[in-house]
């Protein structure tokens, strides 16, 4: 295998690892709430803001600051569920209202997040740093993105541990069910879906910690992240999180190498042709939810 | 002694009478039938007594207490649990999960770090057993026969020991003989226990086999009321019911 087609594969991998926390988080907040949460891109922002604003602001030690930062995004992902979808599905909104609300709550936050910070394009890392980068089989990749490898897998373990292993998990799945049958057996359905928001949003705040210290920060980055987490979940199979990682792994092959010969600009249109493809072909994604 | 009691209970869908000015008791520890012909509102009676639909008008009395709106989250604190004419499972869920999770702990921090617990454990066997369900445990409830599944959901009804009013509609549709016994027996069950079960039903040897109670309704209304003899005694209801 050719050097380049070695780092292709780095790279698919790690985007892929990239845009698999947040596919888990989205696909699985829709599992529960049965709506696109648009809201979950703009989490990515406040995360690696948070953490911007812990350890430039307060000069917080940034293994504390990324603590802090996840609860913190977790708590903001729980406070919209609270107190915005929750009435709403309380009044019996439509999934096409709570998409709506979720639109406005994204631009909200974002329009926050630019107020308090700036529009200008921020880093993480502290002025001079320069990544480490480890040389692997003919291809480069950086200590960050291996990171966010690993980052992807505990994830992943994570939430299949939760889901399989837990009584809480046995609520989660049965509220993604059927929330009416859960609510009638004693489930409080509320708070299982709550705390799905708030870590769906914390791992969301996590993704865009990760991008922080791989690239930079600004506050309009969720929506760029948002889409390709969406399309992962779709393309995997929307509320699967096997079929999330599924879809973001073959999402950044796609992106990757679809651009191996053709401008690097061609990336965003190759995704959405991916989606529209399975949209076309298989819209239940590549492992359906009951599969 | 009544565990539910309906006033004046009112549905409309569309324009059309669901129910229309309903008012009746379930009495405590006793076997309820209802009855009467396709569109005659026993299924949406049944749904606002376990708060799937909101009735327009009208009080619920629920263990004495008034209820005006009875809402889903709500029905189990109630000590009120039901199955479904189209049986409603956790079809992600194995036949043994379906159970757990209906007996197992509600607190978050709780059911994130504890792991099964015996009396669970004890309860959802019991449960499936009960039902014949046992062997099938670690099935998916989605690869069960039809009249698995209807057995599956009254298990997890079961399992509900502090539910004080069962609600089954239709439970003995598309059984075997053999499935009809066992569904007999569960509710033969909970009358010895003290249980109150409704049960809506249009085999009339059923009805006459278990009901100790039966609620005939025609077109939204409340017919009769009474044990079976009397109220199967009724001109009015073997002209709409009996009669066809």
């Amino acid at each position: 295998m050719s050097d380049v087609v070695m780092q292709l594969v780095v790279n698919s991998i790690t985007a892929g690892a990239l845009y698999a926390i947040i596919a888990i988080g989205f696909t699985l907040s829709y599992g529960v709430g049965k709506f696109f949460n648009l809201a979950h891109g703009v989490m990515t922002a406040i995360g690696a803001y948070a953490v911007f604003y812990l350890t430039k602001g307060l000069q917080i030690e940034a293994w504390l600051a990324v603590f802090i930062a996840i609860i913190f995004t977790g708590a903001v992902g729980w406070l919209l569920e609270r107190y915005i979808y929750a009435p709403l599905r309380a009044r019996k909104a439509s999934t096409m209202v709570l998409l709506v609300a979720s639109l406005g709550a994204f631009t909200a936050l974002q329009g926050v997040l630019s107020i308090l910070f700036s529009s200008q394009v921020q880093t993480l890392t502290q002025g001079s740093a320069v990544q480490q980068v480890v040389a692997f089989a003919g291809a480069t990749i950086t200590e960050i993105q291996i990171i966010t490898i690993i980052t992807a897998i505990a994830t992943l373990l994570g939430f299949v541990v939760l889901l399989r292993y837990t009584l809480f998990g046995k609520s989660v799945r049965a509220v993604s069910d059927d929330e009416e049958v859960s609510k009638i057996v004693g489930i409080n359905t509320t708070r299982v879906i709550g705390v799905v928001f708030f870590l769906a949003a914390a791992t969301a705040g996590l993704a865009g910690i990760l991008v922080g210290f791989d690239t930079a920060i600004e506050p309009t980055m969720g929506m760029a992240l948002l889409l390709k987490g969406v399309i992962a979940a779709i393309v995997g199979g929307i509320g699967n999180i096997y079929g999330a990682v599924l879809g973001a792994l073959l999402l950044g092959f796609v992106e990757n190498f679809g651009i191996w010969k053709i401008a690097g600009e061609w990336k965003d249109a190759i995704a959405f042709a991916l989606l529209i493809a399975f949209l076309l072909f298989r819209p239940h994604g590549i492992l359906n939810k009951k599969s | 002694m009544s565990t539910i009691k309906t006033e004046n209970i009112t549905k409309q869908f569309e324009g059309v009478h669901a129910l229309d000015g309903v008012s009746l008791e379930i009495p405590r520890g006793r076997v309820t039938g209802i009855v009467g012909p396709n569109g005659s509102g026993k299924t949406t009676l049944v749904n606002v007594l376990s708060g799937i639909v909101r009735q327009d008008a009208g009080v619920l009395h629920i263990g004495g207490k008034e209820v005006s709106i009875l809402k889903p989250q709500q029905v189990n604190a109630h000590g009120i649990t039901r199955t479904f004419q189209e049986v409603r499972l956790f079809e992600q869920m194995t036949v043994l999960d379906n159970i757990l999770v209906v007996v197992t702990e509600r607190a978050v921090a709780a059911s994130l770090f504890r792991r099964r617990q015996e009396r669970c454990d004890r309860e959802a066997r019991q449960a499936l057993e009960t039902v014949g369900l046992w062997e099938k445990r670690s099935s998916p409830a989605a690869a069960l026969s039809y009249g698995q599944r209807k057995l599956l959901e009254i298990a997890r009804v079961l399992a509900m020991r502090e539910a004080e009013v069962y609600l089954f509609d239709e439970p003995f549709a598309g059984l075997f003989p053999a499935m009809v016994d066992v569904v007999v027996k569960v509710m033969q069950g909970l009358k010895q226990e003290g249980k109150s079960v409704v049960l809506i039903e249009h085999s009339m040897d059923l009805i006459r086999q278990l009901c100790d109670t039966v609620i005939v309704m025609d077109e939204g209304k409340l017919l009769a009321q009474g044990t079976p003899e009397t109220v199967f005694a009724k001109p009015e209801v073997i002209a709409i019911y009996v009669g066809k």
